[in-house]
């Protein structure tokens, strides 16, 4: 499915902002990406496998707050990372 | 208006708009010139320009995002805008900051707006606040303004502003940008999600690289700090659907605008129903700024120092800047491991060695400094001025950026 990845993780896509990545679930989605972009998953998930306050992950434009929440082949998913420019 | 057949025997009253003798602003045959093209807009009139010239917007921060807002409200005749910034109008700001020009370099950006903002349009208040937004002056000065835009450059005022705007019951037109990035919203906890319900924390300091530090698309800040004004001249005339609710996503290099949905958080720590955040708190130690160390100075090393370190073999040096950054200037010997990698690479060093770190200035090799102090590492320095200092003090071949 399509991932839509936030300019500061960006350095670990080569600076693809929409990547693909599978999971049946948001955590294994992460995962995979984590095999595909080794260390993305630290950014985003701190020790205790909880998701990082800076980052909020939405699937068809939804906020998902559990990494368990159910995905389909054909979901969007959005990795949102806080940006302070001005 | 009146029609004069009609009028002409007896001298007409003149009409409320004129006079104010509704409540709302008079605005003389000047001004029914100027908003001509916003007075035939049914959705405005003469009666929603009356209500935007009643009503009054604070910007804080008048860089990239509050320059095109302040010129874009000024113009469209917002009765009174405030304006909070303390900084000084520098060459690297007139990228983007379409505020100033040439003539504006080394004067205060307030001044430099006033002057700017009276002569684009007379008719409206300028109130220049030369400060810096603090727990201490905020209340005071956004209590004043029926809508606050937030346009500054870092997460502790963000905080603020936010904080701010839901004790005050006010609405936040919200707008933030990086490299081609940029997202906007409008938050209001009365109607709405607040910035927190979205991002409880800030990304740990130093590891997310500012626009000073990432760069910036000069254009950028233009497109969102318009997105930031349509919303709020809507706000201010009840017009539309604004942006409370949903965040708006920019991406300038695909050109496309995404849209997620925000919902208020019932956990909120400052706009739920059971808030443990009743008042403004210290923003900095909030976002881990703790002002820089006490002892910062004694991890210091000069140009010069460390050319002599450097020449002796003494030293690692590692360049914690972007590698487009490193193409453009870099220190000769110096190794690059940008910022955000630092915590990945942290196998590669050796902690036995007297490691110096340097950056553009000398902030983010601070920071990059503090990560490796408190992964354990002691034999640590920091290049004072960074490889601006080093062009200045002992390589001039070194370009200057």
């Amino acid at each position: 499915m399509k991932v839509f990845v936030p300019t500061p993780l960006r350095s670990y896509t080569g600076q693809l902002a929409c990547v693909e990545a599978q999971g049946a679930t948001v955590g294994e989605l992460l995962a995979d990406l984590d095999r595909r972009y080794p260390g993305i998953r630290f950014r985003m998930i701190d020790e205790q496998d909880a998701i990082r306050p800076h980052i909020r992950f939405f699937v068809n434009a939804e906020q998902v707050r559990d990494l368990g929440a159910a995905l389909r082949p054909a979901d969007e998913v959005q990795i949102l990372q806080a940006l302070s420019g001005g | 208006m009146a029609k004069r057949d009609k009028t002409s025997r007896t001298p007409a009253a003149p009409p409320a708009w004129a006079t104010g003798a509704d409540g709302l602003p008079a605005v003389s045959q000047e001004e029914l010139l100027r908003y001509g093209r916003h007075l035939i807009l049914p959705e405005v009139g003469l009666q929603g320009q009356r209500r935007l010239k009643a009503s009054s917007v604070l910007l804080v921060g008048a860089g990239g995002l509050g320059s095109p807002l302040a010129l874009y409200l000024a113009a469209a005749g917002v009765g009174r805008i405030g304006i909070v910034d303390f900084d000084r109008v520098e060459e690297s700001n007139l990228q983007r900051q379409v505020l100033y020009g040439a003539s504006s370099l080394g004067r205060a950006k307030i001044e430099a707006a006033e002057t700017r903002l009276a002569d684009l349009n007379p008719h409206v208040e300028i109130e220049a606040h030369e400060a810096r937004l603090t727990s201490a002056n905020a209340l005071d000065l956004l209590r004043r303004y029926d809508v606050v835009a937030d346009g500054t450059d870092n997460f502790p005022t963000r905080y603020l502003v936010n904080d701010a705007c839901v004790l005050l019951g006010k609405p936040n037109a919200y707008g933030s940008i990086f490299r081609f990035e940029g997202q906007a919203s409008v938050f209001d906890a009365r109607r709405g999600p607040c910035y927190r319900c979205l991002y409880p924390e800030p990304p740990p300091p130093g590891l997310v690289p500012s626009c000073a530090e990432g760069g910036v698309l000069g254009v950028l800040p233009g497109v969102i700090g318009l997105i930031q004004g349509v919303e709020i001249l809507k706000l201010l005339l009840d017009l539309g659907e604004t942006l409370i609710g949903r965040l708006l996503l920019f991406d300038a290099l695909a050109m496309r605008f995404r849209e997620v949905r925000l919902g208020k958080d019932p956990t909120c720590p400052i706009c739920s129903e059971q808030p443990t955040i009743r008042e403004l708190i210290d923003y900095e130690a909030f976002c881990g700024l703790t002002p820089a160390p006490a002892d910062a100075e004694s991890f210091e090393i000069g140009p010069r120092e460390l050319a002599a370190a450097l020449a002796r073999g003494e030293t690692t040096l590692i360049d914690v800047r972007e590698p487009h950054e490193h193409e453009i200037a870099h220190i000769e010997g110096a190794r690059l491991i940008p910022l955000g990698r630092l915590p990945e690479s942290l196998g590669e060093l050796d902690s036995s060695e007297q490691i110096v770190l340097h950056c553009h200035t000398g902030e983010r090799s601070m920071r990059a400094l503090e990560f490796l102090r408190q992964s354990g590492f002691r034999k640590l320095r920091n290049l004072r001025g960074g490889i601006d200092a080093w062009s200045r003090e002992v390589d001039p071949e070194v370009p200057r950026y």
